[in-house]
């Protein structure tokens, strides 16, 4: 942590000891997200600030009574330092997604809000996070969660040819980037999976109880490298650079012309091979071999359709 | 033995924040007892860093001059920028808060939080249950977050989807997220037009050219269809669609013809479709989907495929 924001924390640790005479360490540092080390040792430097030049008399006054702080003659930093834009619009940010998401469980949430906007003169709609839709069943999901109750989720797996049923224990659901995450046991997998419900083409809500629980740390959904993975090259066109926005990227050499070269692992070639398709030409496998192959007669058998044309 | 640089940082804070006049350099010295070695030029290149780093926390410290001849710059905090002022939430509202920086993890907005609640008495914790995640990843919106707050001209350097890089001057009205990207929408000078950036394109430091509250942004600004692109020129589109694959064109709000094609295909109508951002979703379908009309989209996608193919050819050693 550098020294500005140790700053940044005493000028807000002021007012806040201030306002709570007797605070214990453990609630100042759960407040501030730190260490109680750190907060002994803000207290430290606030022992020799106040109005510097005249000597003793003028410096703040910290006593430390067991693990309980009372701060006095600190007057000068009696109300906390603004919002800088940067904190503002962050703020604003996560609140507005967080009410997109649960805002009928958070009334206050909106309100709170607003207020932020009105006092630090963010103007009104400056930030979005535009959602996509994901067919209704974020409501049904979201219910088998906190009911405990198991569904059918009829879904289009990447490495399926087709939708298919499965019951899975609901855990969680996550927002990342819009796009929404349900996260359970897959009861045919045997095993933890993670679904992306723009990809559901079904979901009800069985009225069995979930049979595997959640765990105590669930990390949220990433793409996990696995031993069967292969390693696969595209070359893009600057056309077809959001390819990297839609895969996870392990390496990007960038080209003169505003196309790159894009390395990564993946565990569903033919999932892959759809997206190359999908760029429309502005995207070549280079490898390995049987992944191009894919791509290949995946154009090759759709152009047959057209052979007579 | 040197003060330490934090106690340091604090105190000249404290210092401008208690003057009512401007405080010149000299003065500052006096006051604080800092920047005090016998070499003036690292003692001044010091007092200059210190003002920066505070400028960066958004301690808003003010050069003014300190007589009618322009000789000599003071400084000083006015107090009423620095303070924040009450924002008078309910305890509800603060738990509120305090929950949806939870949920988000994102550390970047815990002190924001403290600030805003350090004068507020602390509410009861708010127990919702934990089957709900959202993540925000603010961290591309940094740069323009002044600009877009104060409401002022910037200029940026852009790579286009062309793969060209070019000076772009931007009345930023908003920033949106979609599909993981981050946009910026604002009305483009050069263009005279309203348009959306990607923030990610933006290939060097976003400089403010203009004073603040430059512009108003519209009213009627629609950032959902903005970041989507425009919404002219859509057509209806006649496929035939493998059963198995029926369910994705359904969810577009597509209707039965009640005709087949080939291997007992269903013949679907699907409206809405922009033949050059739809053409891409068709094309990744792949031999399940074959587009029936209109024509130009039909050649489109015939050619796209063709030439796919042609490029996944093994390589001939020569």
């Amino acid at each position: 942590m550098s020294a500005t924001d140790d700053v940044a924390r005493m000028l807000t640790l002021v007012p806040w000891l201030l306002e709570r005479p007797g605070a214990s360490l453990d609630e100042a540092a759960e407040a501030f997200g730190v260490t109680t080390q750190v907060i002994r040792r803000d207290l430290d430097h606030l022992d020799f600030c106040g109005l510097p030049g005249l000597g003793g008399g003028d410096l703040f006054e910290v006593n430390l009574v067991g693990d309980r702080v009372v701060l006095r003659m600190a007057d000068e930093l009696k109300r906390p330092l603004r919002l800088t834009p940067q904190e503002g619009l962050r703020l604003v940010l996560t609140a507005d997604a967080v009410a997109e998401v649960a805002g009928d469980d958070l009334p206050a949430l909106r309100s709170a809000v607003d207020k932020v906007r009105d006092a630090l003169g963010i103007p009104e709609r400056v930030a979005d996070v535009v959602a996509e839709e994901a067919a209704g069943y974020v409501a049904d999901a979201r219910r088998a969660c906190a009911e405990g109750r198991q569904v059918l989720l009829r879904y289009q797996g990447r490495a399926d040819e087709g939708p298919r049923d499965r019951i899975v224990d609901p855990w969680t659901l996550h927002v990342v980037d819009g796009t929404w995450y349900l996260q359970g046991h897959d009861q045919d997998a045997g095993d933890r999976r993670t679904f992306r419900l723009d990809r559901a083409v079904g979901l009800e809500v069985l009225d069995t109880p979930i049979g595997v629980p959640a765990p105590e740390q669930l990390p949220p959904p990433r793409y996990e490298p696995g031993p069967d993975d292969v390693e696969v090259t595209v070359e893009v066109e600057a056309s077809a650079r959001w390819l990297a926005d839609a895969l996870t990227i392990e390496t990007v050499e960038e080209r003169e012309d505003g196309g790159a070269r894009l390395t990564f692992r993946t565990d569903a070639p033919r999932w892959v091979a759809r997206l190359v398709l999908m760029a429309g030409g502005g995207a070549r496998v280079t490898g390995p071999p049987h992944v191009a192959a894919t791509v290949r007669d995946l154009a090759d058998q759709a152009a047959g359709a057209y052979r007579d044309d | 033995m040197s003060t330490p640089k934090v106690e340091r940082l604090v105190n000249l804070t404290i210092a401008l924040l208690e003057t009512r006049r401007p405080l010149t350099f000299a003065e500052i010295r006096r006051k604080t007892g800092y920047y005090d070695q016998s070499d003036a030029e690292s003692a001044r290149r010091m007092f200059e860093r210190d003002k920066d780093d505070l400028r960066r926390l958004g301690v808003p410290v003010r050069t003014r001059s300190t007589d009618a001849f322009d000789v000599e710059q003071g400084y000083l905090v006015d107090r009423r920028d620095y303070e924040l002022p009450d924002v008078n939430l309910s305890p509800d509202e603060v738990a509120a808060l305090a929950l949806a920086v939870r949920l988000t993890g994102e550390e970047g907005t815990r002190l924001a939080l403290t600030k805003l609640v350090a004068r507020a008495p602390d509410p009861a914790e708010l127990q919702v249950a934990a089957t709900t995640r959202v993540e925000v990843a603010a961290d591309p919106v940094d740069p323009i977050a002044d600009a877009l707050v104060s409401r002022a001209t910037v200029t940026f350097p852009y790579r286009t989807a062309a793969g060209t890089t070019a000076q772009r001057r931007v009345d930023p009205y908003a920033v949106a997220k979609r599909r993981g990207a981050w946009y910026l929408l604002g009305h483009d000078h050069d263009r005279d037009d309203l348009r959306a950036f990607r923030l990610d394109r933006i290939r060097g430091d976003v400089e403010v050219v203009g004073e603040p509250g430059a512009f108003e942004s519209p009213e009627d600004l629609n950032i959902a269809a903005l970041v989507a692109g425009p919404e002219n020129d859509r057509v209806e589109v006649e496929v035939a669609v493998s059963p198995e694959l029926r369910w994705a064109f359904d969810a577009r709000g597509a209707t039965d013809t009640g005709r087949t094609h080939r291997d007992h295909w269903p013949v679907l109508r699907v409206p809405g479709i922009d033949p050059w951002r739809d053409r891409s979703w068709l094309l990744g379908f792949g031999p399940d989907v074959e587009v029936l009309a209109p024509a130009e989209l039909r050649d489109a996608v015939r050619d796209a495929l063709a030439a796919i193919r042609d490029a996944h050819r093994p390589q001939v050693a020569t």
